[in-house]
């Protein structure tokens, strides 16, 4: 998030878009209500009605996999009103400065540039290749050299919009970043998202005005959102929309409002900050690839995707880029030799790179991702397999395929509370699908299983943090039964066998083991297991010479004399040791009482609660929203939160001191434009990998490819679909006429290792249910608590049918499309009740362009009665 | 006609409380068969079951001693045991079952006339305006009828709430414990009449062993009785 | 003492039913067996097991005109309690701080409460007794009595997440529900207070935006005549008729021995 929990009771218009908080994120919703109870409006976005609609001022219906044009009709609503005020009135429906100084909206983009209606290719941007090689199973790729601004070093801006005097499109730089985007989305009219969404014009018209009303300065709108968001094969353009609507309206870096991701686990936001991701390092580093021969080359080439490039022609005339910073600083530099230090400590030293060659490295290009991991599992070039609290049996697209995967494991380990699925891989039921390759032969799976008991979040100490990043220090309360060990633990006494088997040994393979810093053993409950307090002091870092605690990551340094286990984190703990997130002073001390509770733990980075928070001020330093200061500039400090960088007010600094807000852009300032991810600079509405309807209604491609990997234009043409032959088995929409979706309960969580085997949570939500509309029921001869089958090209799923109006059928592009929905929490363990088939049975596995997450959420099904 | 021959076995306490039976040698003449007095014995002892136990469960101010189920199972079983022996009885000799029955529903003029010298009678002795009487007086008529259908209401409520409770709907339940109260009401002010007037009336004093032995003297089916003693007399039959 | 209520506030609720898993945890109460009958509402019914449970009802259509609404189905802790009125061992009785409270060990499992509800709350089933012997004592919500008398809130009032649930002095919960309906009126013309009035005033009220029969709720409940008929005129008139004959006999005894005596030495 880039604001957090407590923050979304500041807001006057919540929307809840790829999400469904009151039933998945329950607690979020004490904040929500007492939004509300001080007037703000909830705008509830869903292919279906939740029990978050129960609760929303406005219910907008909307296709599953439609945020894109969702919300580009909702940008081409507020861009067009922008247009179509005169510039004073303008200027009060909508922060004007913040949009134009504060964004890269008035930037001019280079002349060789074209979107996708004049690139040549249907539906693409310029530059793009379909890929002819059997390489990691993408549709193709962009060459992204067009995609860059005019003037590279020192972009320049469009005077009239900066100085909110043009009235008409055709008055901008026709590459102005703002016209660009008028062009990429000015045919999202109300008609066009009706016929592409399904959500009714009026409906929609009002969710437009309602959230456009927090463009207003001192007004803010905040966007709640969550897997139904990030599980398409276009999810991070999805995302990208969103980002886009709040920087037009003035929403990022202020109280009650920003992008605020719910994150689907109470850690799942700690364990990406410590990269538990195969793309990048702790703290967000950038993965080490085979292309990076020296730490040198690795730096460099940060270096080159870092470096400030401040734009010329804003008040602002510096941009921090703080990655880099500067070739003094080089902060990217400090971040990697500190955690080189962390790793490999007094082995670490200038003279060998800082271990730089102990570090695995990836081979470019090549997908390490879920998807990619259980594929090259497929193939058997993975052979061993550790599962740590999670449950990919259930939890990964393609259950069928997935634990068919698995058969080829030389040996897995799995450490979580009860025996999962994907620990009793090799006793699954019979495959519930016609796929003859996939039948179960137990006798032909040689995988040697390890099941560790592990112990529970209340049987250990350690930290958690939160969506809102804060990291809260949790205590151990009882002890675990049985042998059950925390995952510290585990993992403690995993590296000491490993450096015992490795030890006398030398080389490239027993050098990094050998040669690894491990000494997390102190007295007491300690002695014999490590101590999560020792590693938490490590990640925040400390004077390598005397141990003493750095004061944050400002302190580190390219020499190798601090060591910092994840920068970011840097700044937990004071120079005093006393570990922060172990902070609970209730007393809401901010400005204005906003609810930021500095005191209540620590948050990264720094303890700066709201992020971007320069943007929420004026050039003197002064709040847009008087009513919710975050910081304020007063005699010469900020008060309120820690302010993104210390620096003065712009109108307050030196010429060439004034920062710009967006600290760790390189411009400075916000991407509406971006041009970082894979599939274009702005986005693009795709149809799902499988889709109800054969023509794209948007950009006019016919999905031409009906069984196979997916048509470019049709399908995000930068898509992952795999290369494996005998997966994704594609489904049409003859045979599959309906879209399906999974999605949770809040009475079931996950994969259902613990809510599964508890009786008070069975007694709730006792086995898996098909949701449907009555139209379709009614078609089919389904009745409300029936038993069905819901399949798809990958396999079938029986269930007991909920017949509801709250999935009501859609005209698609005149075409009737109903929805199905199936919760994914079940499987063939534990203790609920007759049906237990896997929702993931039903999914594909295939995944988005930027981080191969699965399209859980749109795929075509059919539904018959059993 | 016959005479007590042998000594009584009661003793002088018991004949303090219920009065004298015959003495050995008066005239004597059966009343009540051995059946009828079997079945009165069992009804007496589940009827005094049930009032106690009823009790407990319908007074609030007694309500500490249904706690914990003992009650409610004694008021079930000896509400099956005055049911079945009832039924055993009936099914055993259903003439003399019926006939009894019939006999609180044959009413007269001397019944008339009993009612209007009652209180004469009983309150003061005064016996010159009491009509004969037959075998049972027109105050047994109806406390027999009183049994017979404030029993039957017994039966019905009390069948209705104990196995149809979850079946029957909650209004039908409320008043079901309703009647069944107003019918205990009815049995027990009218049992302690019975009660009174079988033991303590001074005129009729000794008529409990009627009941106990089945003889009652001459005299005294004579004076109370006369009709039926008439019939006795006369041979043919009770 | 200053009566206790809680208020429920049916515009506020997910149901989430936290509060139901809440109640078992703090009652020790197992979970049931349970299926998905084409609906996310379970267990079905309240039970010996079951003290609380939120209801789930569809109304309208989709997407324009259509509501899912939520009610809270438990003990009304009413003022006028059937329950009380019919409780032949007084296992039911009010608390001094308002709502009814309940001595399990006091109960002779005769079911008169469970009849006479008018909200059908009270379950027999428990103590593991059968139809024949052995007592099915009631099963209820009892306000969480071992918590409030302790100044702790009720444990689903604790748990739930976005203040649906709020516990207090009866009059501030009731100035605090009529402010809200009032705030309600305006997009919600059928908004009401339900517990105010209903039975002399319930323990439990409810914030409705809506009126009581769209969530299901009886309107104007009311004590069965039956059991006020039972308790409150035929009692009375049992013990004065016993009391009436038990005189009448005994002055029969005195005036009539006498009488008789006086009658036999005459003659």
């Amino acid at each position: 998030m880039t604001n957090h929990w407590i923050d979304i009771r500041n807001s006057d218009c919540i929307m809840i878009i790829g999400s469904n908080a009151a039933e998945n994120h329950p607690i979020s919703f004490k904040w929500v209500t007492k939004a509300k109870e001080r007037g703000a409006k909830l705008i509830s976005v869903d292919p279906r009605f939740t029990r978050t609609s129960s609760k929303a001022d406005i219910y907008a219906p909307m296709r599953s996999g439609c945020d894109i044009t969702f919300i580009g009709g909702m940008i081409r609503w507020i861009l067009n009103d922008m247009q179509t005020s005169s510039p004073a009135e303008r200027a009060k429906k909508y922060n004007m400065t913040y949009m134009t100084q504060y964004t890269n909206a008035a930037l001019i983009i280079n002349d060789g540039f074209k979107g996708w209606k004049e690139s040549g290719a249907a539906g693409m941007f310029i530059g793009y290749k379909q890929n002819t090689e059997p390489a990691p199973g993408k549709i193709g790729s962009y060459d992204k050299s067009t995609w860059k601004y005019a003037n590279t070093t020192n972009p320049n801006v469009d005077a009239a919009l900066v100085n909110n005097t043009w009235t008409g499109w055709s008055e901008l730089n026709p590459k102005c970043v703002l016209r660009l985007l008028w062009e990429n989305y000015k045919d999202f009219t109300l008609d066009k998202v009706e016929e592409v969404t399904g959500c009714p014009k009026d409906i929609f018209l009002k969710v437009c005005q309602t959230y456009a009303a927090t463009g207003a300065p001192g007004k803010a709108g905040t966007i709640m959102y969550a897997m139904g968001t990030t599980q398409h094969t276009y999810g991070t353009q999805n995302i990208r929309g969103y980002a886009i609507m709040q920087l037009l309206l003035g929403n990022i870096g202020v109280a009650g409002g920003g992008i605020n991701a719910l994150r689907g686990t109470s850690n799942v936001q700690g364990s990406t900050d410590m990269c538990l991701l195969a793309h990048i390092l702790p703290g967000y580093l950038s993965m080490v690839n085979h292309t990076d021969q020296t730490l040198t080359d690795y730096i460099n080439r940060a270096k080159g995707a870092k470096f400030p490039v401040t734009p010329e022609g804003l008040e602002g005339d510096k941009s921090a880029s703080w990655w880099w910073l500067s070739d003094e600083a080089q902060n990217y530099k400090k971040y990697m030799v500190s955690l080189l230090k962390a790793w490999w400590m007094e082995n670490a030293t200038a003279g060998n790179d800082f271990a730089f060659d102990y570090l695995p490295k990836v081979t470019k290009g090549h997908d390490y991702t879920h998807i990619g991991t259980f594929e090259s599992m497929a193939k058997g070039i993975v052979k061993g397999m550790m599962v740590w609290g999670q449950n990919p049996a259930v939890g990964g697209p393609d259950s069928q395929g997935e634990r068919h995967a698995m058969d080829n494991l030389d040996w897995l380990l799995v450490s979580d509370l009860f025996e999962t699925e994907t620990a009793a891989f090799w006793k699954r039921p019979d495959p519930e699908s016609t796929d003859s390759t996939r039948r179960i032969d137990s006798s032909n799976i040689k995988t040697e299983v390890f099941l560790l008991p592990a112990a529970c979040s209340y049987e250990k100490q350690g930290s958690i943090s939160n969506s809102g990043r804060w990291a809260q220090w949790r205590y151990k309360a009882v002890k675990p039964i049985g042998e059950a060990k925390p995952d510290l633990a585990i993992m403690d006494a995993l590296v000491l066998k490993l450096k015992e088997k490795y030890a006398g040994e030398s080389g490239p393979k027993a050098d990094p083991i050998n040669k690894l810093f491990w000494d997390y053993h102190m007295t007491g409950e300690y002695a014999d297991e490590a101590d999560p307090n020792e590693v938490a002091m490590e990640i925040h870092g400390y004077n390598v010479v005397d141990k003493s605690p750095v004061k944050n990551f400002v302190s580190l340094k390219t020499d190798g004399s601090t060591c910092s286990g994840n920068w970011l984190y840097s700044g937990m703990f004071t120079t005093d040791g006393r570990n922060r997130a172990k902070d609970r002073d209730p007393v809401d001390a901010s400005l204005n009482q906003i609810g930021l509770y500095s005191n209540w733990s620590w948050c990264w980075p720094i303890n700066r609660r709201i992020i971007y928070n320069r943007a929420s001020v004026d050039f003197d330093g002064q709040p847009w929203d008087s009513d919710h200061p975050v910081i304020q500039r007063s005699n010469g400090s900020w008060l309120g939160d820690i302010p993104d960088g210390g620096w003065p007010a712009i109108n307050e600094a030196a010429p060439g001191a004034k920062y710009l807000p967006f600290i760790m852009q390189t411009e400075g300032v916000a991407h509406i434009w971006g041009p970082g991810r894979a599939e274009g600079p702005f986005p693009v509405a795709y149809e799902p990998w499988e889709s109800p309807i054969h023509t794209n209604l948007v950009t006019g491609v016919t999905n031409g490819d009906l069984t196979g990997k997916g048509t470019p234009g049709f399908n995000n043409p930068c898509c992952y679909v795999g290369d494996l032959e005998g997966w994704n088995k594609k489904g049409g929409p003859d045979e599959f006429p309906c879209v399906g979706m999974t999605y949770r309960v809040t009475e079931m969580w996950q994969a259902g290792q613990m809510t599964r085997n508890h009786p008070w949570l069975n007694e709730l939500q006792p086995e898996v249910f098909a949701e449907l509309g009555p139209e379709l029921a009614a078609e089919k001869g389904i009745k409300n608590g029936d038993k069905v089958k819901v399949s798809t090209a990958r396999g079938y799923v029986l269930a007991v049918a909920i017949v509801t109006p709250r999935f009501h059928r859609m005209t698609i592009g005149g075409r009737k499309v109903d929805s199905v929905g199936v919760p994914w929490h079940y499987g063939f363990v534990g203790r609920s009740s007759a049906f237990h088939s896997s929702g993931n049975i039903l999914t594909p596995h295939v995944g988005d362009a930027n981080t191969t997450i699965p399209e859980y959420k749109t795929f075509l099904c059919n539904i018959e009665k059993v | 006609m016959e005479t007590v021959e042998r000594k009584p076995k009661s003793t002088p306490i018991l004949h303090y409380v219920f009065g004298a039976p015959p003495v050995p040698g008066e005239d004597v003449v059966e009343r009540y068969s051995k059946p009828v007095r079997i079945l009165h014995w069992v009804n007496a002892v589940a009827w005094i079951v049930l009032f106690i136990t009823g009790l407990l469960f319908f007074v609030p101010q007694f309500g500490g001693g249904a706690v914990g189920g003992w009650s409610g199972l004694f008021h079930r079983i000896a509400a099956v045991v005055m049911v079945g022996w009832a039924a055993l009885y009936f099914i055993a000799s259903p003439r003399s079952a019926l006939s009894g029955v019939r006999e609180a529903f044959k009413w007269g003029k001397d019944d008339i006339g009993w009612l209007q010298a009652a209180p004469a009678y009983y309150m003061l002795g005064g016996e010159d305006t009491m009509p004969p009487q037959g075998h049972m007086n027109t105050g047994q008529k109806l406390w027999w009828l009183t049994v017979l259908g404030a029993g039957s209401l017994m039966i019905i409520t009390g069948a209705l709430m104990w196995f149809f409770k979850d079946i029957i709907p909650s209004g039908a339940f409320m008043w079901s414990a309703f009647f069944h109260d107003v019918g205990f009401i009815a049995l027990l002010t009218f049992a302690l009449v019975h009660v009174y007037l079988s033991v303590f009336h001074p005129k009729m004093r000794g008529i409990f062993w009627s009941m106990w032995g089945g003889k009652v003297s001459a005299e005294y089916a004579e004076s109370h009785h006369k009709k039926w003693y008439d019939k006795v007399t006369k041979g043919e039959g009770s | 003492m200053a009566e206790k209520a809680i208020l429920y506030d049916a515009t506020k609720c997910t149901a989430c039913r936290a509060c139901q898993v809440a109640c078992k945890q703090w009652n020790d109460l197992p979970g049931e067996l349970t299926t998905n009958r084409g609906t996310y509402e379970n267990p079905p019914d309240l039970s010996e097991n079951t003290w609380l449970k939120i209801s789930f009802t569809e109304v309208g259509e989709t997407p324009d005109n259509f509501r899912w609404l939520f009610a809270r189905r438990a003990c009304m802790h009413c003022t006028d309690a059937a329950c009380v009125e019919v409780c032949p061992t007084k296992a039911l009785y009010h608390h001094e701080l308002g709502f009814v409270a309940y001595k399990r060990d006091l109960c002779s499992g005769c079911g008169y409460c469970v009849e006479a509800c008018p909200f059908d709350v009270p379950r027999s089933g428990g103590g593991g007794g059968g139809k024949v012997h052995g007592v099915r004592t009631m099963s209820k919500c009892i306000f969480c009595e071992d918590r409030i008398t302790n100044g702790e809130e009720p444990a689903c009032v604790k748990t739930c997440p976005t203040g649906a649930l709020t516990y207090g002095d009866r009059s501030d919960l009731l100035a605090e529900g009529q402010a809200r309906v009032a705030s309600l009126k305006s997009t919600y013309p059928n908004a009401y207070l339900y517990g105010e009035k209903e039975l002399n005033g319930l323990h439990v009220l409810y914030v409705l935006d809506d009126t009581p029969e769209v969530y299901g709720l009886p309107v104007n409940p009311k004590v069965p005549i039956a059991a006020t008929v039972w308790q409150d005129v035929l009692q009375p008139i049992g013990w004065g008729a016993a009391g009436l004959v038990a005189l009448g006999l005994g002055l029969n005894y005195v005036v009539a021995r006498r009488k008789i005596k006086i009658n036999s030495e005459e003659e």
